[in-house]
């Protein structure tokens, strides 16, 4: 420690940080103007960035709360929000092979089954999701309710989080599906997507009569869902399920149906681009702002700039004590930024029902732009100094 | 006498300040160019995500739109009886009451084996309902049996589009019979389009006595809102009946209030509105420091604080002009970008710039008004300080 200590005071001639605060807090309506102005573009790019993940992990959110590692499901799927069902029996073939603890159907439709809200008797399209209740396949987050009352036929679990016109933020207890009276059994706390307002979880047997199968038989499975004996090789089993099951069906990790489901996303959805573009203008503003700083600053401390050339401090010193200063106020900027959108994103977040958060890829990747935008229009000021005259001074 | 010097002379100060350094005029102006091109990069895309909503309503014909009373929005139309339409034509404004049958389908030909949903629109090859003439003609192709138009805004994981293509839709054989150029809109990644038999061919359950809007055209010279206020009589409440700005109305609802949209880009909005204050706040406290020790002098020699106050408001005004119409051009070619990239229909009008100026003017008053404490610091005393 006081080694350390030592070389850092040894190294003291060049002098980290002292130079370039005293520069920064010089003039405290200018560091309040500049920390807010960087601070703003900050704040843009954060929301932007925010809402493109957002708006990618509110599809993501139901695959990651599947409780399995391997899946199967049509080989012809192209996403995971779309009917596209195979027969029950398939998966028999998936239980059979070796390393394969349990191989449980889940049970999904997006666009056939509409809820009724008790309170204003209007239709709404929700998303239905139904499995045995002894072998819950989806891991519900924050259920209040106990999973094997929907063995009673008729009975289902609704989002809290759901969009509130469909009225499920405080859940009635009893509702319409279909046209089929329902009792409501607890709800839990998932939210909606962009393209599903709300979400119903029922038993697979209320599933079977609301959404019978072709020609009245038990319905087919959206996705069947795969638990590994611990200790079992899990690409092994992939491989052996794919090699047992019927060559229509995709046998899949975890990690290959969110790639598929992201690709998707990315492909056909103009949320990328346009987030992108705000971004980059949020970068490009907060460039101009603080390069707008730093060269008043440099073009007001020239003559002191000049005094320290001539007093022999070499042009490599004044141009560090530059980019320092960039650096700081990169950093004053950045951080009520970060304070403000963790906030906004909570209100946001809560008002859009988006996963909207604050996370630390989050914080890393904004830091970095604004280190990069203080320190291009840094060196971009810079001239000013190494063009600094000592006779200029007089 | 200074307080009696004009508009000219208080523009003629603002003017030589902002032109005193080019540089720095400039890059405010740059970035004020950026925040009001983002303001109307979010107003785009605010207005956009409901036209995208409407474009098939857009780009038909019709005076009223019947529809279910469980009607949401376009893709969510619920379903009504056909012999109402049917008793609409019997009356006397309505030139024609044409039906609108919604499906979705697996279009079992799509690129890597996979099936795509394809959005189904079945009608009568009869009725021209469309605004482009050619897309009516080609309707005549649609009398054969299993063929179908496609829509040339159809994604490339469907495959190949070409004319005379067998593809498999929810295991029915079916003939491309062409293309047509409308935009599939919000309403899926595919639409086609397919006579009314042929739908219920495709569609075995659905029976062509349920439709799921019907479009109506009124003879020439008849009022829409009368009319619609006498088939209302004449169809009773299983039904609503919307003219074309009530339907704008209702779809634009839908899109910024029930979905993310609204919340999204408006705020998106207002961030580009507080940056653009930002900066121009930034540039006028920048120059009004620095010309600190002059607009004392100013006062010194009697001009009042109005003066000086006008010449900074007259400043943010400059500069926000000098970057609102490059950022209007800007932003022209950055739509048609969009249009191209997302196939929304990202269009400028003139309400919309209007819009957008007003903005920009509310910008500039808003960083004027931020940097008059910085003004008031003008002390003559300091002069001699």
């Amino acid at each position: 420690m006081i080694a350390t200590a030592k070389r850092a005071a040894g190294w003291r001639p060049a002098g980290f940080v002292p130079l370039a605060w005293r520069n920064l807090l010089a003039n405290k309506p200018r560091l309040l103007r500049s920390s807010g102005g960087i601070g703003f573009a900050v704040l843009l790019m954060l929301t932007q960035l925010g809402f493109e993940r957002a708006f990618f992990n509110a599809s993501l959110e139901v695959i990651r709360l599947l409780d399995g590692e391997i899946f199967l499901q049509r080989a012809s799927k192209y996403r995971f929000a779309t009917k596209d069902p195979f027969p029950a029996r398939d998966l028999e073939s998936a239980r059979a092979v070796a390393g394969v603890a349990s191989a449980w159907p889940l049970y999904a439709d997006w666009h056939h089954v509409f809820w009724r809200n008790p309170a204003n008797g209007k239709d709404y399209l929700v998303r239905v999701f139904a499995f045995d209740p002894d072998q819950p396949v989806l891991s519900l987050p924050a259920l209040g309710a106990s999973l094997a009352d929907l063995n009673g036929i008729d009975t289902a679990t609704v989002d809290r989080r759901s969009r509130r016109f469909l009225g499920m933020d405080s859940p009635p207890a009893a509702a319409e599906l279909n046209g089929t009276k329902i009792k409501i059994i607890g709800s839990f706390a998932l939210g909606p997507d962009f393209e599903n307002d709300g979400t119903v979880v029922i038993g697979n047997r209320t599933f079977a009569k609301l959404m019978p199968g072709p020609r009245g038989g038990s319905p087919d499975v959206e996705l069947g869902v795969v638990k590994l004996i611990p200790g079992s090789d899990p690409t092994a089993v992939q491989r052996a399920i794919a090699a047992a099951a019927p060559k229509d069906l995709a046998v899949l990790t975890k990690a290959q149906l969110l790639e598929l489901e992201r690709r998707f996303q990315a492909e056909v959805s103009s949320a990328g681009p346009i987030f992108v573009m705000g971004t980059l203008v949020g970068f490009i503003v907060g460039m101009l702002i603080s390069y707008q700083i730093i060269y008043t600053d440099l073009a007001e401390q020239q003559p002191q700039y000049a005094t320290m050339k001539a007093m022999g401090y070499r042009t490599s010193y004044l141009i560090r004590v530059v980019l320092e200063q960039a650096l700081l106020s990169a950093l004053t900027g950045w951080i009520p930024a970060s304070l403000i959108a963790i906030l906004l994103f909570r209100i946001l977040g809560e008002m859009a029902l988006l996963p909207l958060h604050m996370t630390v890829e989050l914080a890393v990747v904004s830091f970095l732009l604004t280190l990069g935008m203080c320190l291009i229009s840094a060196v971009l000021a810079v001239r000013r100094v190494i063009l600094a005259d000592p006779a200029e001074v007089f | 006498m200074p307080d009696a010097a004009g508009w000219p002379a208080r523009f003629a100060l603002a003017w030589r300040i902002l032109t005193y350094d080019k540089g720095r005029t400039a890059l405010a102006v740059a970035g004020v160019l950026l925040a009001i091109l983002l303001v109307f990069v979010q107003l785009g895309f605010f207005i956009a995500v409901p036209r995208g909503g409407m474009l098939l309503y857009d780009r038909t014909r019709f005076d009223l739109l019947v529809a279910s009373t469980g009607y949401e929005y376009q893709v969510q139309p619920g379903a009504f009886p056909l012999s109402l339409l049917d008793k609409a034509k019997t009356a006397l404004e309505v030139a024609l009451a044409a039906p609108l049958y919604f499906g979705s389908a697996k279009w079992r030909s799509g690129e890597d084996g996979k099936a795509p949903d394809v959005f189904v629109i079945g009608l009568d090859p009869q009725d021209r309902i469309f605004e482009s003439e050619d897309i009516n003609r080609q309707l005549a192709i649609l009398d054969r049996a299993d063929t179908i138009l496609v829509d040339s805004a159809t994604r490339p994981m469907f495959g190949e589009l070409t004319a005379g293509r067998i593809v498999d839709i929810d295991g029915d054989k079916e003939k491309i019979g062409g293309d047509y150029v409308l935009g599939t809109g919000f309403m899926g990644l595919g639409v086609i389009l397919v006579s009314a038999e042929n739908f219920a061919r495709l569609f075995p359950y659905r029976q062509l006595s349920q439709v799921n809007l019907g479009l109506i055209q009124l003879k020439p010279g008849v009022d829409p809102d009368g009319a619609a206020a006498s088939l209302r009589k004449l169809l009773g409440s299983d039904i609503q009946i919307f003219t074309r700005p009530e339907l704008e109305a209702h779809e634009t609802a839908y899109w910024t209030t029930r979905t993310s949209v609204g919340l999204l880009f408006g705020s998106g909005l207002m961030v580009a509105f507080i940056v653009g204050v930002m900066i121009v706040y930034q540039i006028l406290a920048t120059q009004i420091s620095r010309q600190l020790p002059q607009f004392a002098t100013l006062k010194a020699v009697g001009y009042a604080d109005g003066f000086l106050a006008a010449t900074v408001i007259i400043m943010a005004l400059l500069i926000v002009l000098a970057g609102f119409f490059p950022a209007l051009a800007a932003a022209l070619g950055i739509y048609a970008v969009i249009r191209e990239e997302t196939l929304l229909p990202v269009e400028m009008s003139g309400t919309r710039i209007a819009a957008v100026f007003g903005a920009t003017i509310a910008m500039a008053a808003a960083s004027a008004l931020l940097s008059m404490s910085s003004l008031r610091r003008a002390d003559p005393a300091d002069l001699f300080g």
